[in-house]
């Protein structure tokens, strides 16, 4: 078989007993794999409203046709239902693991049930083994990740928790390939409750490529696209995805003291400029990744990676905290103690945003920049403050009686652009079918950076066609399992181009298209049964009802209403936000 | 409107790269781009003339060099010179830079001498007069356009791409009413988008210069599915080369009659505010 093994192997830890799940041929063609088959595949094994961190709840490492390929193919999806925000969720990590599960010889890994005490699965050609994973329990992800290499011999790509997921933080990042995160959406907790410590893949199977003279000559087409590309040939290889901070900045968007502000004063001091001249060591790469765009840094006393934009953002301009040293090693401690960034980030402003208005008066305040790594331990560990922490901000707001201070969706923080600059983003985190993400419909590149197409930011018209539109394409990358950064070099014509050369199956950009569709679509079934609809499709009322004082994006409210049913109609759902039933006809749902 | 396909919309590209700092790997790159997508030419500096017609050999792409480039203000002779050595080294089309002094100061028949000197030179080459509009106003650019049809040149053309600004729908709508359908108008310069791309043809542009043409190219697969985004209509001032005058850039009497636009605009009202 050219592109995928064929192979998709389930474990279960709690009978211990592994199977291989059967896939159809139409069912890779209509869901590729990673992000879309993966939802697939969860979905008939798990009822709607399994308990995320129930035994019987399934966690999929999923691979897709590309991976193991061309450029940047070296990432995984890691699909289940999220501890977070209780929808449907997959989370994209990069580095190599994909490209080593692929090698081993199966397209994705399937979990369910909890071992009796802890394991970790050890793949490789030979198979999937269960091992004892005790003397690991209660390490960091980087002596998970360095212990399990030199028993695998030093060859072996790991996905690892760390004390936060064996916690179940409901935003438990799971790490891999040292620094890569698969981050959103809590699924390390997923792990956590599974008593599964890690995940060692390794082996050199090599790709079956349908058109191997197609492929040479594409690889070499799409790393002149990319080396051209301004963004992926020279903004994020130079100076990272930092290099988003003086220019979101500028458009008055940059979260500042949890939303409350557009414009961060210090936003130099900590901008992907700051970083090169500060604390950058060498950029760093995920597998086959001509561009880079991973930043290993240090500080006086540490080493790690990152801050990338969103980290800069969330520990910095959000908790009004410009000392770029301690972002940086509030970093390192997320990546070592395995939590996602931008949940923490998020978390900690609504705490200090509590605290100031006196509904927490033990909570953080803003600006103390040398307690942040601390924070960061105590909520892995849910001690101290951490334990408060350890909630997230939707139920830390609720707790504290003012809900409304949680800069959320769905329960998933928003991440590092105001909704209230960029009317299209606005639209893309309300109907994001995982929560406050930027990653399912990424409409500051139309509306800030001008690609592909340069949007009024301000105005409501044509964003809710576009928002789809990008929601589509990005189920399709997901799918097929690339980086997003492609998306500024090549378009879905070479997304088609690609999976022929590989796959040898001709998909064309319509039904391309209508693969995104569907799993988007899929997505969004799943997250209707388990009870959202239009009433969560919003955003928290700051966006509605502030506006900024200062900064180019004053004056400005969100105007979701004007968007919204446009957006269901594209998409053709009910007013209600359910797909119609000739719409699942259509997509064969 | 007019409906673009792939297939129309390649045919209209020069895919260009005319940096300063641009290597022999950077020309290959290009050749090989154009060969893929089947690009109509790729546009280079006269240095690497013979090394890009090598690497378009048999692939139907032409090539298109540049003389006087970028700031038309060396002799006649020189110009003429530059632009028979391209040919003869294997140009299939010549982009000369007008002498914008000269069509400033009025100087017509010096104007249409150095555009008819480098027209005899580069026969049977097609010659495109880059008039670089962002140095001149209307009157001149309507100037420009008569004065190169007059000296025999088969086109002409917006920018360099190294001014103060490129290509604007205003500009090319003037320039092809002046030099009516029988005579080529290049749009260039800032043409970053399939948007970018699509307004200039609307505009009246058969012809296109740019090096983001793999990127316009790949803007077109997507507009196909969502449509009303890429025309809905847009803020004209965001459009407008009056938007875009630069004080430090541009001649004083160039930079003040952009701006004196504003002024009568009949969108003033409703645009010209600090926007953002």
């Amino acid at each position: 078989m050219n592109g995928w093994t064929g192979k998709i192997v389930k474990v279960d830890l709690g009978r211990g007993t592994q199977e291989d799940v059967p896939v159809s041929d139409a069912a890779r063609r209509r869901y590729l794999g990673g992000r879309g088959l993966g939802v697939r595949l969860y979905a008939d094994l798990c009822p709607v409203l399994t308990d995320p961190l129930a035994e019987e709840n399934a966690l999929l490492f999923m691979t897709g046709p590309l991976t193991g390929t061309l450029m940047t193919s070296g990432r995984t999806q890691v699909i289940s239902r999220s501890p977070l925000t209780g929808t449907i969720c997959d989370s994209s990590s990069g580095g190599s693991f994909g490209a080593a599960l692929k090698g081993a010889g199966i397209d994705g890994l399937v979990v369910q049930g909890r071992a009796p005490k802890p394991v970790y699965l050890r793949i490789h050609e030979g198979g999937v083994e269960v091992r004892d994973a005790a003397a690991f329990w209660g390490l960091d992800t980087q002596q998970t990740q360095k212990g399990l290499q030199e028993e695998a011999g030093g060859k072996a790509s790991v996905a690892c928790i760390g004390p936060a997921g064996e916690n179940r933080v409901p935003f438990a990042a799971i790490m891999n390939d040292k620094d890569r995160a698969a981050g959103r959406g809590g699924l390390g907790a997923v792990m956590g409750a599974k008593n599964l410590k890690a995940v060692a893949a390794s082996g050199s199977r090599p790709v079956d490529i349908a058109d191997p003279a197609g492929y040479k000559d594409l690889a070499s087409r799409v790393d002149r696209a990319v080396d051209k590309n301004p963004v992926t040939g020279k903004s994020l290889q130079v100076l990272g995805t930092s290099v988003l901070v003086n220019i979101i900045n500028a458009h008055g968007m940059y979260p500042t003291e949890n939303f409350r502000r557009g414009v961060f004063n210090d936003a130099e001091g900590t901008s992907g400029e700051k970083i090169a001249e500060t604390l950058l060591l060498r950029q760093s790469s995920c597998f086959k990744c001509p561009i880079g765009c991973g930043r290993t840094t240090r500080t006086k006393d540490k080493h790690g990676e990152g801050p990338e934009y969103e980290t800069v953002w969330a520990f910095g301009a959000n908790l009004g905290i410009s000392d770029l040293a301690a972002i940086a090693e509030a970093n390192y401690a997320c990546n070592e103690l395995g939590l996602d960034t931008i949940t923490m980030g998020g978390t900690l402003g609504c705490a200090m945003e509590l605290a100031e208005a006196g509904a927490w008066p033990g909570g953080p305040r803003w600006g103390e920049a040398g307690k942040l790594a601390d924070w960061v331990t105590e909520t892995a560990h849910r001690r101290g403050m951490g334990a408060e922490l350890a909630l997230g901000s939707k139920r830390l707001a609720a707790k504290y009686g003012r809900p409304e201070l949680a800069m959320q969706v769905k329960g998933m923080e928003i991440p590092a652009y105001d909704p209230r600059g960029a009317q299209g983003m606005a639209l893309s985190y309300a109907t994001s079918n995982r929560g406050g993400c930027h990653m399912r419909a990424y409409l500051v590149a139309p509306e800030v950076l001008g690609h592909p197409v340069f949007l009024d930011r301000f105005s409501t018209a044509g964003k809710a066609e576009l928002v789809a539109l990008f929601q589509d394409v990005s189920a399709v990358v997901d799918s097929a399992v690339l980086c997003r950064f492609l998306q500024f070099a090549v378009g879905i014509s070479t997304f088609a181009e690609m999976l022929r050369v590989v796959t040898g199956l001709d998909f064309g950009d319509e039904e391309l298209m209508s693969v995104g569709r569907r799993v988007y679509t899929l997505e969004r079934l799943f997250n209707n049964r388990a009870g959202f609809g239009r009433a969560d499709d919003t955003l928290p009322p700051r966006f509605f009802n502030e506006e900024f004082q200062t900064g180019s994006s004053r004056h400005r409210r969100v105007r979701l209403e004007e968007m919204l049913d446009d957006y269901y109609a594209v998409r053709g759902w009910d007013r209600d936000g359910r797909p119609r039933p000739h719409t699942l006809a259509e997509l064969g749902l | 409107m007019i409906e673009l396909d792939r297939a129309a919309l390649v045919k209209m590209i020069d895919h260009t790269e005319l940096s300063a700092h641009s290597g022999e790997k950077k020309i290959a790159n290009l050749c090989a781009e154009a060969r893929s997508f089947g690009f109509y030419a790729v546009c280079v500096n006269g240095a690497y003339a013979s090394y890009a017609k090598k690497s378009l050999a048999g692939s139907g792409v032409l090539l298109c060099v540049v003389a006087g480039f970028p700031l038309g203000a060396g002799t006649s002779s020189a110009k003429a010179f530059e632009a028979g050595e391209a040919v003869r080294n294997g140009a299939d089309e010549v982009d000369m830079v007008v002498n914008v002094g000269a069509l400033r100061d009025k100087k017509h028949d010096l104007v249409r001498d150095d555009i008819r000197a480098v027209v005899e030179a580069s026969r049977p080459a097609l010659v495109k007069v880059i008039l670089e509009t962002c140095y001149l106003m209307d009157e001149e650019i309507v100037a420009g356009c008569t004065l190169s049809v007059e000296a025999g040149a088969q086109y002409v053309k917006t920018s360099t791409g190294f001014g103060p600004f490129g290509a604007f729908p205003d500009h090319v709508k003037l320039m092809r009413r002046t030099v009516g359908p029988d005579i080529g108008v290049k749009a260039a310069g800032g043409i970053k988008n399939f948007k970018d791309a699509w307004r200039l043809i609307q505009a009246g542009a058969s012809r296109l210069g740019l090096s983001a043409s793999v990127g316009v190219v790949e803007g077109l697969s997507l507009y196909k599915f969502a449509p009303a985004a890429w025309l809905e209509e847009e803020i004209p001032c965001h459009i407008c080369p009056s938007r875009f005058a630069n004080l430090d850039k541009q001649p004083k009497a160039v930079y003040a009659y952009y701006k004196k636009k504003c002024l009568e605009c009949p969108h003033v009202a409703t645009y010209n505010k600090f926007y953002e």
